[in-house]
């Protein structure tokens, strides 16, 4: 209707539009109610006659407020429906339904169902028969049918998961045309030009004569994968699409064989039918992939299976060579990783370790590669053994060691010395490459006659050799050779893993040749060799039946009756025969993908055919009744409200009664958007747990704002009076002879205040104190790898003997640095900067002055000693051991009473404690600064040139 | 366009109506009171005296002895001091009593968007205030068929309680105007009230409460709305203390018509008080109470004085 998609069940109430006029009228005419005032005085006026008796009329919003709502029951009443069914064309042949039921039709399958169950309907209503026909069905009859056996039929119609071709089905169409010449044929096109679309299209249009042919084609473009590469670093999926222009974008999921999610990634479409996503996940994960699909893309195509082919294997390569890191070119491991990198992990033992196979078996690998490894003996050949019983995969190289000597872990017994051919000793020239046997996993590889041997080993003419011999020369002398060995498999390849044999690790043919023989690496245990080849070949030659296939969704399931086992090594799409899927036993499961790795996605185009194009319906019939009974209901409270609000409702006089009406009004109106509406839950509700925060006390704002020492507060009241009056007095003194003038000194708890804002923070040791927290010492180890220092003093410099127990201090000091990561200490050096940071000092005295004070060490010395008057690390040590008691020594009152008597005694010492105390303050405020001034004469000069 | 509202039930009740009247004084005029006194101590009580001598007890002048008086008026501490003999005399003081009448009827409960108060609540203020001010000038002040005149110094509370008693009184219906009893000479009267009614049973009220010679001052309380009368659109007017109601469709058409009669109706009332000698004020509710408190003060001192005129007359 006026070319919206909207209908109405009962148009006839539509008429009653025709009344609206006269609604208009009465409105008009009658006005809301007057507003309502009390008036005192009203006994002067009431005998006045109005003189305008006429009311003031409806206001125009009103008005149209009242007309809306009354044209919206009108339109209600009509039964107004948005998408309806469409109407019957005055056909009068039956109805041909033609489906494109590949995978590329799944994504929309449920409206495809829909439009042609309403097509059916609609034929029906009209007393037409109807006639279904799915691609996939083929050449088989199209019989006409009631509406009920079709709509049957329909329903248990499920997309394939391949691409069906579509010329059979011509020829049954074509059949069912020549005896239903005024049929109306409608195909339901996938879109996709795959199955000879084109074809199908003209031939169609052929056989309908002068029928119109309506095609129906679905607004979504099918995406595809076209299968994955598992290169180096990253899993890379091939995306497809039918529809090249414009972008668009998506998310691939990864699935293990259980079905649980692996990864996610991203893929956008620029130009072009074909993109490629990323699995950036390490190779364990990657090994792990079973099934990628694209999300919200339910098709077989959007569907990609890996099976063992798709695995990276990690690959351990040891060389016998002595490693010439020089040269590599001339190492064989260069040639080995250069060909195993794009398909694999290759570990190399770090040069140097002792026994490199024992080392790399660690390594989780799952094929070594043994390059001209003469013998491998002792512990290393125990493992080896073990590695290839439990399944591993040994690949050995030939060169000079293994031609001279070889141990048991070869194929084939081995003649000494090998054979040169070509060579200036030899009547033979190199040899090419005999075209690989079909029992060969190297089958199928294309032999270059480029690929010559020159030199090789040989195996000793024995029993079986044939049967274990993997590769020939032309001349028909073994080059790879393979045995099986308890669960795993030794190969060896007669030959050199460099070009000093031969030109084959030249070739792309290596590189084929170590893919497939690491691909052997999972499945060596269910494909025996060697020794049992009859079976080996039995196994081989054997097809392999399906496990679980893919539906036309892309869900793994029950394989259906109809497929059949594929043969081995198939490396086709699907097709009816062959549903992609997961074949064989689960432990050697084959793939097989709906598309192949070369294939691509093109959309069909019916250009220059004469067609009738629809597009399939996006939407359902949506009866718009609830909607408009609604929004009339609303209207009609909103009237309400302005009805009161014009009868002065809202004025003083009656606000609480009006509160109360539009209070009930809007509860009303809620309780009905609610009912409409999904009100989800408050998101609100899962607001994470705060993070316990750091409250700044005021002490640590004014800390903060100045620089100012601290001290740890022990808990023995001595020691604290001593160490505050010791920094007070020093704080005093620093700010009397230098330009620091600290505030003054804070007492702190490492538990429990924040240490950040102290340069240096004094401890005196209390031995018997409790030790801090296991907190408090983390916060201690934090604030001295923030850049803080802290100067332990364990005040026993008189109780230490030379060699005797250490003191109570020394042990709680040990104890507490214990959870801390502390630095190499050295006593402080003559030269360390400490010592020149502002006086030139010795030692650090304090109450005592035979007492060691220990520093982190300083790198060692380069260079002439004697140039550097001061040496200074990168940064300030974090810690500072003393046990002089220095806080004792500073402590002075104000009035020059000092505390604690000195040993031995005099002002002198108390001044060079004093002058130790402002060195180490300045130490931890400079840093190395005093050691870099020392070049301040050399920066001059050439800055003065 | 102004707001305007009557009181509901609740706040009549509030004024000690009903039953809950005592509960409710607690809870209102308290109020008022503090209103009433806030607003009478702005008005500073002047010199109050008769100007003459006579019975009091401020001391008014010496004056010579004259032969024939009683000795006893002698003042022998001043007559000591010369030759002659001296009589204190005081200063004539004499209280008046003054009625003060607040109308309560049901169109005094009326309050618009403009006003400060209600009507009602500003005739009590009014009432009390002038009550507490006229007691501290030494007068004696009545609410007419209510109480006698009283001369307590908490007159305020003495004049709600007998209000509040009154409403409490079964069948009582607030009177409009005062009742219409002769008042005694030299007595003044104040009519609190926005006078709505018929302006003939006024002036009859008047005349027979002045026909011995009181005098009196009366105070019209309006509320601005019905000055202004700001309304617009289609309006239906309800009367307070009848089921009267007029419609209009356009109210505005009846703002001149209105404010003609009003001022008809002033004016009528004016000269009905005129007549008498008594004063006319007009006091909108969004003035502050004591303008008008002032203004009746100036009036009841002019009309002391001119009480004594006439007496002296």
């Amino acid at each position: 209707m006026f070319g919206l998609p909207l209908g109405f069940s009962a148009p006839f109430v539509l008429t009653a539009l025709a009344l609206l006029p006269v609604l208009w009228y009465l409105l008009r005419i009658t006005p809301p109610r007057p507003r309502q005032v009390a008036f005192p005085p009203l006994k002067l006026i009431l005998d006045l006659k109005p003189k305008d008796e006429t009311p003031a009329r409806t206001p125009w919003w009103l008005l149209v407020l009242r007309l809306a709502l009354a044209a919206l029951v009108i339109l209600a009443m009509a039964g107004p429906i948005w998408n309806p069914l469409p109407a019957s064309e005055g056909q009068r042949g039956p109805l041909l339904v033609v489906l494109d039921d590949s995978w590329a039709a799944a994504p929309q399958w449920d409206q495809r169902v829909i439009a042609i169950n309403e097509r059916i309907a609609s034929a029906t209503r009209d007393g037409r028969p109807s006639a279904l026909l799915a691609i996939s069905d083929g050449a088989r009859d199209v019989v006409l049918s009631d509406s009920t056996r079709a709509t049957e039929r329909l329903r248990a119609m499920k997309p394939a998961p391949y691409l069906p071709d579509r010329m059979p089905a011509l020829q049954a169409i074509t059949k069912f045309l020549t005896t239903n010449k005024q049929a109306e044929i409608v195909w339901f096109a996938d879109g996709i030009a795959g199955g000879n679309a084109r074809a199908f299209a003209e031939g169609l249009v052929k056989a309908a004569g002068d029928q119109t042919v309506h095609i129906v084609r679905g607004s979504h473009t099918p995406l595809a994968l076209g299968g994955a590469d598992n290169a180096p670093g990253a899993l890379e999926v091939r995306v497809l699409r039918a529809d090249a222009s414009g972008a668009g974008s998506g998310q691939l999921r990864a699935y293990d064989l259980k079905g649980l999610a692996v990864g996610e990634t991203n893929f956008g479409f620029a130009l072009g039918n074909e993109t490629k996503a990323r699995f950036e996940l390490p190779i364990e994960l990657r090994n792990e992939i079973a099934r990628i699909e694209i999300a919200n893309e339910h098709s077989a195509g959007a569907v990609t299976l890996l099976d063992s082919r798709w695995k990276r294997r990690r690959v351990g390569v040891v060389s016998g060579a002595s490693a010439d890191v020089a040269q590599p070119l001339l190492a064989p491991s260069y040639y080995l990783t250069r060909a195993l990198g794009p398909f694999a992990e290759v570990r190399e033992a770090r040069p140097g370790t002792r026994d490199p196979i024992a080392a790399i078996l660690e390594d989780q690998i799952s094929v070594l590669v043994l390059a001209d490894v003469g013998v491998v003996a002792g512990p290393a050949h125990d493992q080896l053994a073990r590695f290839i019983d439990n399944g591993g995969v040994l690949v050995r190289f030939a060169g000079t060691r293994l031609a001279g000597s070889s141990d048991d872990l070869v194929p084939v017994k081995l003649r000494r010395g090998g054979r040169v051919l070509g060579g200036s000793l030899s009547w033979d020239k190199p040899k090419p490459l005999a075209p690989f046997d079909r029992d060969s996993p190297f089958f199928g590889l294309n032999v270059s006659n480029e690929v010559s041997v020159t030199r090789q080993v040989l195996a000793e003419p024995e029993v079986g050799l044939a049967g274990k011999t993997w590769a020939a020369l032309a001349d028909g002398t073994p080059l790879v050779t393979a045995a099986r060995r308890g669960k795993g498999l030794v190969i060896l390849f007669h030959l050199t893993a460099d070009t000093t044999w031969s030109n084959l690790p030249l070739s792309g043919l290596f590189v084929d040749m170590l893919r497939r023989v690491v691909a052997l690496a999972g499945e060596s245990g269910a494909a025996p060799t060697g020794g049992d080849q009859t079976g080996a070949n039995a196994a081989r030659a054997e097809s392999v039946s399906p496990t679980r296939t893919l539906d036309g969704f892309g869900v793994l399931g029950v394989p259906p009756v109809t497929a059949k086992p594929i043969p081995a090594n198939y490396d086709g799409p699907a097709c009816a025969d062959y549903p992609p899927g997961f074949y064989g036993p689960s432990d050697a499961l084959t793939a097989v993908n709906t598309l192949s790795r070369s294939d691509k996605l093109e959309a069909v185009s019916f250009d220059g055919l004469r067609l009738d194009m629809q597009a399939l319906r996006p939407s359902e019939p949506v009866d718009l009744r609830p909607a408009m009974v609604t929004a009339a209901f609303l209207m009609l409270l909103l009237d309400g409200l302005a009805s009161i609000w014009l009868a002065g409702g809202f004025g003083r006089n009656g606000r609480r009664r009006v509160a109360r009406g539009a209070a009930a009004a809007l509860a009303v109106g809620f309780a009905i958007a609610g009912g409409l509406s999904d009100i989800r839950p408050a998101s609100a509700q899962a607001s994470a747990p705060a993070a316990p925060e750091y409250r700044a006390t005021q002490r640590d704002m004014e800390a903060a704002l100045r620089t100012r020492l601290a001290y740890v507060i022990t808990g023995d009241r001595t020691v604290d009076e001593g160490s505050r009056v010791g920094l007070s007095t020093l704080s005093r003194e620093l700010g009397r002879r230098t330009s620091l003038a600290p505030a003054e000194p804070n007492g702190v708890d490492p538990a429990r205040d924040e240490l950040v804002f102290y340069p240096l923070l004094y401890w005196p040791i209390v031995a018997g104190r409790p030790q801090p927290s296991v907190d408090a010492v983390n916060r201690i180890a934090a604030f001295m790898k923030q850049g803080g220092t802290i100067v332990f003093d364990t005040r026993d410099a008189m109780m230490t003997r030379p060699g005797g127990a250490p003191t109570p201090e020394s042990v709680w000091l040990r104890q507490l640095l214990a959870g801390v990561d502390v630095p190499e200490l050295e006593p402080v050096p003559r030269d360390h900067v400490v010592t020149k940071t502002y006086y030139l000092l010795e030692n650090f005295v304090g109450r005592t002055t035979i007492g060691q004070t220990w520093i982190e060490a300083l790198a060692p010395e380069q260079g002439d000693p004697s140039s550097r008057p001061a040496r200074a690390g990168d940064s300030v040590s974090p810690i500072i051991i003393t046990s002089n008691d220095l806080a004792a020594a500073w402590a002075v009152e104000r009035n020059g009473d000092a505390l604690f008597p000195l040993v031995p005694g005099g002002a002198r010492q108390r001044e060079l404690a004093i002058r130790g105390g402002i060195n180490l303050v300045m130490y931890t405020l400079t840093g190395n600064y005093k050691a870099d001034q020392v070049h301040v004469r050399d920066l001059l000069e050439r800055l003065a040139h | 366009m102004a707001d305007a509202r009557l009181l509901d039930e609740q706040e009549l009740r509030a004024d000690g109506r009903h039953e809950l009247g005592a509960l409710d004084l607690a809870r209102r005029l308290p109020s008022l009171i503090v209103a009433a006194k806030d607003v009478a101590a702005t008005v500073m009580h002047g010199v109050h005296g008769r100007r003459r001598a006579g019975v009091g007890e401020t001391f008014w002048q010496f004056r010579p002895f004259t032969m024939g008086e009683a000795t006893s008026r002698i003042d022998w501490r001043r007559s000591a001091r010369d030759d002659r003999v001296y009589v204190r005399e005081r200063e004539w003081e004499a209280a008046h009593t003054i009625w003060i009448w607040i109308d309560r009827s049901p169109s005094m409960a009326y309050v618009s968007s403009l006003a400060m108060q209600p009507k009602i609540d500003r005739a009590i203020t009014l009432g009390l205030a002038c009550a507490d001010l006229l007691v501290r000038g030494g007068e004696r002040v009545g609410v007419p068929g209510l109480t006698r005149a009283l001369a307590t110094r908490n007159i305020i509370e003495r004049l709600a309680e007998a209000m509040t008693e009154e409403t409490r009184r079964p069948g009582f219906v607030p009177a409009e105007l005062p009742p219409p009893h002769a008042l005694a000479p030299r007595t003044q009267a104040v009519i609190l009230s926005d006078l709505l009614t018929d302006p003939a049973q006024v002036t009859q009220t008047i005349h027979s409460m002045s026909s011995r010679g009181a005098l009196g001052h009366v105070v019209m309380i309006a509320d601005p709305v019905e000055e202004t009368f700001p309304f617009s659109g289609h309006t239906e007017f309800l009367d307070v203390d009848s089921s009267a109601t007029l419609r209009v469709g356009e109210a505005e058409t009846f703002r001149a018509d209105y404010i003609n009669r009003l001022a008809a109706h002033r004016d009528a009332v004016r000269t009905a008080a005129m007549s008498r000698g008594w004063s006319f004020t007009i006091h909108r509710t969004d003035r502050p109470a004591s303008e008008a408190l002032l203004a009746l003060r100036m009036q009841i001192e002019a009309g002391h004085s001119l009480g004594s005129y006439r007496e002296a007359v």
